[in-house]
């Protein structure tokens, strides 16, 4: 059960650019509309809440008012600290560049696979945790050493619904599993791939820094984590920062939509198609950040050290669908 | 009628089953572990009703009709009003901790597949293909039973067994026959009604259910 | 003269040089003479390496050079990919013992100590050349008394290395008679001691025999590759030995606990019954995590390095084992490609470790101490070390763009790409593997975040640290040689496919599909990577994100950090690495099983005021103290019950040597 690679082996240049155009399209895509996913989320929890609530461009408005200010670094910190906002936005765009979002036929599907989706997102969280610990304040130290634990343990279950979802189509490259996805209802509404969706959802929330692994709205020291690490970023370190973690979310979220939800990604470059397909995939970000909204509206913080019980179960589930996977085949 | 919407549906309902189970390990309020199970037993009733359409003999369907009575409606109305009487809402100090319990649920999962091999490649029926999920239920009902300290948790373990006993006689076989079931579910319903009388009477004796504070009778 | 026996040859005659240079030449001289042969050592290894795995074979038999069986050398593609990787790591550390061991004239830079170097290393290069059983163990113990003098270097210094030094010295002694028993079994049972012979007539064996033999040199590899629970002696050897010496055994002699395994299972007795594999794998699989977790709550950096090597070790041999279950199941395509992992990872691990202990070595010689609690502050004392070792961590802690990513990459394709007809052991095998290397990756990047940011990043947590200075420019050097070698295998890893193809199919498991320039394609396996777009992508990406954020937004100034209005912060507010790493010993609680004391003084005036807390936490090794605590106690109850026998008599000694010959004479008699 060997997919073949969807490559755009042809070797006519035009259809290679209009593929690097697309997963350039996607990253913009992504990066514009990070900020507003965050913003639209707010909005539907606060209305949920009886709150008023702000706009959903808030978030790029924070942006460009932070932008503008002052960047301070801390008298003790050095490179790491420096880079981290950097690397953080690098990872996340080339992520957002080469998930399949819009178009299978995308350039970079043959470059890059789940696992190095994974790694690129985790290389981002190493380099933020590094820059907690390069300020060498208390604050610093505590959420890389929360966000490292966490990571680690999110990990197997990362790993396991990627083992699930390359399964059912002998592959872990991101094009055949969406492209078998888009052709095959069948294996879209498996038991497997639900166990797997579940499996992910999880990971994707301890991943992004959402309730109940961390909560992004609060700065008490007790239950920070991923605001603990940025506490010392200021200016257009901050913005960066931000946004990044914006991007990330919208990448996870957007990585669930597009594996188990595959209907409306082009599987060619026509414009039309791709236009179509980011339409799509808009709609289905907000869905889905509107039921992250909900969930989190009705769930409190889980204390750290009960994180691993959630991890575990997560786990489990993962395993589940692995084994389902192989029952079923 | 066994089109791939009816394998879907009896997947779907096997998927339940065994996740309600893990569900039953995850959580710590009682209350949510009689729902969790009460779910388990809308999946079991499931399952026995797809296959006894399946099949299409009026027995089956008694069976189905009966299993969902007890299952999902009885045994949950009787735990609930056994959990009114005690004060205590949690399973606090289980004495294997949550996340261990977890893992070892996919341990005794991995052990369910790998045994159930040869019955699966017995089964006269494809569906004998998810009998392993019956007898995962079955190990974590036991591990539940062994390792929590509330008698409510102990008996939904109990419980635990017995669906994932059900499952298995139901998914490899295709179906038991009316009269074996009924006396199961009366074994059952006895064991949970002495269950009620106990932990009224371990209440009144030590103040609450922790069944490692019978071991105090021993000393005397 | 083929360039394998020119290039051995030149090897071995450096190294008798080297060390003749290290005993007469003063000691102003000594270690930039014998740091220069050693450098040479490697390097004609790594030729002689490099030509086994482009196809040159070589063998020759010198019947003269040793009473009975003489010395019988076989270079073929799989001792070649060993060669490479030793005389590599060689190269490195010749260059950085030259800085490290200085001209002080004493420690480790005493005439015995630094005249042993070339012949460890050479004799590290004559064990995976050795083609019969006599030499191989000759070369076996060589570089185990070798690397045993080496370590004790220090020992007037420092009473933790005579305790290391007499682990190591019975451990490997020990590991030595069960290869011993093992290889003479095989070649008793072969009817040859040839590796030639015995590969002819493996099939002949008994089961009893082989498994026999695959068990006894399983454990004695095993315990030389540090492989739990056999590992004690690794943590403190490597942790006590001078740091080049460490790096030499970490990355380099380990390896060749790893290569007798691959020798034996798979070339010599040619693969056997699934147990042999799922034994493999479960201590793989231990190792791996259990490994790891002593790492990730280490604070010595050497002892968390030395652990992690253990760690490396079992993702090895979950590779091996994977390889050899698939190979069972009849899918050889994978096969070889679990097999290209394990030993695409031996070497990355052999160049990142490298790295990293020769940075725990200039770390130790700039500051004194390898207590992370102790360290930090030096990314602005030693930058140029600093960056060298983040070159190291990253490969160490499997992250793209790092080395030990693309191995992992493999490792894990192996494993998801296993046909699910390949029988329930398979099934159930491969997502327990999955998990376990994920859990073992996870846990990696946070010790490797720990070592890194608690140890070079912040401020400085004591004056050893603030005092520190950079190292001069021969470690760095070799550190920077060892660097670029990462960073190539993490970039270009299509370069080894020919020669892992070669290594593969001399072991009959079927070829390595590695295929592709730039991409990284694994034929017949719906996958590929591009380690050089994803290398480029991000530092490109990176740069490109930063130019821009500077030229638009507004410069940076320095300000003191936010100290909650209590004044300025200090060192002690720091996270240390305890601190970092509790919460994962609390996770894990249940398998490190720490010993923790907290003890609270009060004021006499009132009980609800703290004058003082005092945290202690000892982190025993529990495999340790439940395996060879007993054992040990045995041991030394038998040793008492033994004295009886030795009343200092030299009358009763003569007479029991007596009456065991003549005991052997009636044994002879009477068979």
């Amino acid at each position: 059960m060997v997919a073949p690679l969807p490559v755009a082996a042809d070797g006519q240049g035009s259809r290679m650019s209009a593929g690097w155009a697309v997963a350039a399209a996607q990253a913009v895509l992504v990066a514009a509309v990070a900020p507003l996913l965050l913003g639209f989320t707010r909005a539907v929890r606060a209305r949920l809440e009886g709150r008023g609530g702000g706009r959903i461009a808030q978030p790029w408005r924070d942006l460009r008012k932070q932008f503008r200010k002052e960047p301070l670094i801390p008298a003790d910190a050095g490179v790491f600290f420096a880079a981290a906002p950097a690397v953080l936005t690098a990872t996340s765009l080339m992520v957002a560049a080469a998930v399949p979002y819009l178009s299978t036929q995308n350039p970079l599907a043959s470059s890059t696979d789940l696992i190095v989706v994974v790694g690129l997102l985790l290389l981002g969280t190493v380099a933020l945790a590094l820059a907690g610990l390069d300020t060498g304040t208390a604050f610093g130290g505590m959420g890389a050493s929360r966000e490292m634990t966490i990571a680690a343990l999110v990990e197997p279950t990362l790993l396991l619904s990627v083992f699930a979802l390359s399964t059912r189509v002998g592959s872990t490259n991101l094009s055949a599993i969406v492209a078998a996805g888009t052709t095959d209802q069948a294996r879209v509404f498996s038991p497997a791939s639900a166990l797997a969706a579940a499996a992910l959802a999880i990971a994707t929330l301890a991943e992004a820094g959402r309730l109940p692994v961390d909560n992004p709205a609060t700065h008490l020291e007790l239950t920070m984590v991923h605001e603990a690490m940025t506490l010392e970023y200021s200016g257009r370190d901050l913005a960066l920062v931000e946004w990044a973690s914006a991007m990330r979310l919208t990448i996870l979220l957007g990585l669930l939509a597009t594996v188990f939800v595959p209907w409306g990604v082009a599987t060619n470059l026509h414009p039309v198609a791709v236009a179509l397909a980011a339409a799509l995939f808009v709609a289905k970000l907000c869905v889905l950040s509107g039921l992250l909204a909900v969930a989190e509206v009705f769930t409190a913080k889980l204390r750290l050290f009960r994180v691993p019980e959630l991890l575990a179960g997560s786990f489990v589930l993962g395993l589940l669908a692995v084994i389902t996977s192989a029952v079923l085949a | 009628m066994s089109g791939p919407f009816h394998t879907q549906l009896l997947n779907l309902a096997c998927g339940l089953f065994v996740l309600t189970a893990v569900g039953v390990l995850w959580r710590r309020e009682l209350s949510a572990l009689i729902g969790l199970l009460t779910v388990q037993g809308v999946a079991l009733t499931g399952i026995a009703a797809l296959l006894a359409v399946d099949v299409g003999s009026g027995e089956a369907i008694a069976v189905a009709t009966g299993v969902g009575i007890l299952k999902a409606v009885l045994l949950p109305l009787l735990l609930r009003r056994v959990l009114r009487r005690v004060p205590e809402a949690r399973e606090t100090a289980p004495l294997v901790n949550v996340s261990a319990s977890l893992l070892a649920a996919a341990a005794l999962t991995l052990l369910a597949y790998a045994a159930a091999r040869p019955l699966v490649a017995l089964g006269p029926e494809p569906t004998a293909h998810a009998a392993p999920v019956g007898i995962a239920v079955l190990l974590i009902g036991f591990f539940l039973a062994t390792t929590r300290r509330r008698a409510i948790s102990q008996i939904i373990g109990v419980l635990l067994i017995d669906n994932g006993i059900a499952a298995v006689a139901f998914l490899a076989t295709g179906g038991v026959p009316l009269v074996m079931e009924l006396g199961v579910s009366v074994d059952l319903l006895l064991a949970v009604l002495v269950l009620q009388v106990l932990t009224t009477r371990l209440q009144a004796a030590f103040g609450d259910t922790d069944l490692d504070d019978l071991r105090e009778l021993h000393d005397r | 003269m083929t360039p394998v026996a020119a290039a051995l040859g030149g090897a071995f005659s450096m190294a008798a040089g080297g060390a003749l240079a290290g005993l007469v030449t003063p000691a102003r001289w000594r270690s930039a003479v014998v740091g220069a042969a050693t450098a040479g050592v490697g390097i004609a290894g790594a030729i002689a390496g490099l030509a086994a795995v482009s196809g040159t074979g070589w063998q020759v038999r010198l019947p003269d050079l040793l009473p009975l069986a003489g010395v019988s050398l076989t270079v073929d593609a799989v001792g070649g990919w060993f060669l490479l990787l030793i005389g590599g790591v060689a190269a490195v550390v010749g260059v950085y013992t030259v800085g490290y061991t200085g001209q002080t004239g004493h420690g480790p830079a005493a005439r015995g100590a630094l005249a042993l170097v070339p012949l460890f290393v050479a004799a590290m290069l004559l064990v995976p050349a050795a083609g019969s059983v006599s030499t191989f163990l000759l070369a076996w113990e060589l570089m185990a008394v070798t690397s045993l003098l080496l370590m004790l270097a220090e020992h007037r210094h420092t009473p933790a290395v005579r305790t290391a030094g007499l682990w190591y010295a019975a451990m490997t002694q020990a590991g030595f008679v069960a290869v011993l028993l093992g290889l003479a079994w095989l070649a008793a049972a072969a009817g040859g001691e040839s590796f030639d012979t015995i590969r002819d007539r493996a099939a002949q064996l008994s089961p009893l025999a082989s498994s026999g033999v695959f068990l006894l040199c399983l454990a004695g590899f095993a315990s030389k590759a540090g492989v739990v629970p056999l590992h004690p002696w690794l943590p403190r050897a490597h942790a006590e030995a001078p740091s080049h010496v460490s790096a030499l055994m970490s990355a380099a002699m380990v390896k060749l606990g790893v290569y007798g395994i691959v020798r034996i299972a798979f070339d010599l007795l040619g693969g056997g019954p699934r147990w042999w594999w799922l034994l493999l794998g479960a201590l793989g699989a231990l190792s791996a995590l259990y490994g790891i977790l002593q790492a990730a709550v280490a604070t010595d950096l050497k002892r968390l390095l030395a652990f992690s090597t253990s760690e490396n070790v079992g993702l090895i041999l979950l590779g091996l084992a994977a390889a050899g279950l698939l190979a069972g199941a009849g899918q050889f395509t994978v096969a070889g490609v679990a097999v290209a992992a394990a030993l695409l990872h031996a070497a990355n691990h052999a160049g990142f470790k490298t790295l990293l202990f020769c940075g725990a070595g200039s770390v130790l010689r700039a500051t004194g101490t390898r207590d992370l609690d102790e360290l930090g502050g030096l990314s602005r004392r030693m930058p140029a070390t600093t960056v060298l070792v983040g070159v190291g961590v990253l490969g160490a802690a499997a992250l793209p763009p790092g080395n030990g990513f693309i191995s992992e990459w493999l490792l894990l394709q192996a494993l998801l790409h296993r046909d699910p007809a390949g029988g329930t052991t398979l099934i159930i095998a491969a997502p327990v593997a999955v998990a376990v290397v994920a859990l073992t990756a996870g846990v990696g990047v946070a010790t490797y975040v720990k070592a890194l940011g608690t140890g070079f990043l912040a401020r400085p947590r004591s004056t050893k640290a603030s005092d520190a200075v950079e190292s001069p420019p021969t470690m760095l050097a070799g550190m920077g040689l060892a660097a670029a070698v990462c960073a190539g295998l993490a970039v270009f890893p299509a370069v080894t496919a020919p020669a892992l193809d070669r290594v593969t199919s001399g072991l009959r498991v079927g070829s390595a599909p590695m295929q592709g320039g730039v991409d990284l394609q694994l034929a017949g396996v719906a996958a590929s990577i591009s380690p050089l777009w994803i290398a480029v992508g991000a530092v490109g990406l990176a740069v490109a994100v930063a130019a821009v954020a500077r030229t638009t937004g507004r410069t940076r100034r320095r300000a003191a950090a936010w100290d909650c209005g209590d004044g300025p912060l200090t060192a002690r507010m720091e996270y240390t690495s305890t601190s970092f790493a509790e919460p994962l010993q609390r996770v894990f609680d249940d398998v490190l099983a720490p010993e923790q004391d907290i003890d609270v003084t009060h004021p006499a005036e009132s009980a609800y005021l703290v004058r003082t807390v005092e945290y202690r936490r000892r982190l025993p090794d529990r495999v340790e103290a439940r395996l060879f605590g007993p054992l040990m106690t045995a041991v030394s109850s038998i040793g008492q019950a033994a004295r009886g026998l030795a009343t200092g008599s030299v009358h009763r000694y003569l007479a029991y040597m007596l009456t065991a010959l003549v005991a052997v004479l009636i044994a002879g008699v009477f068979r």
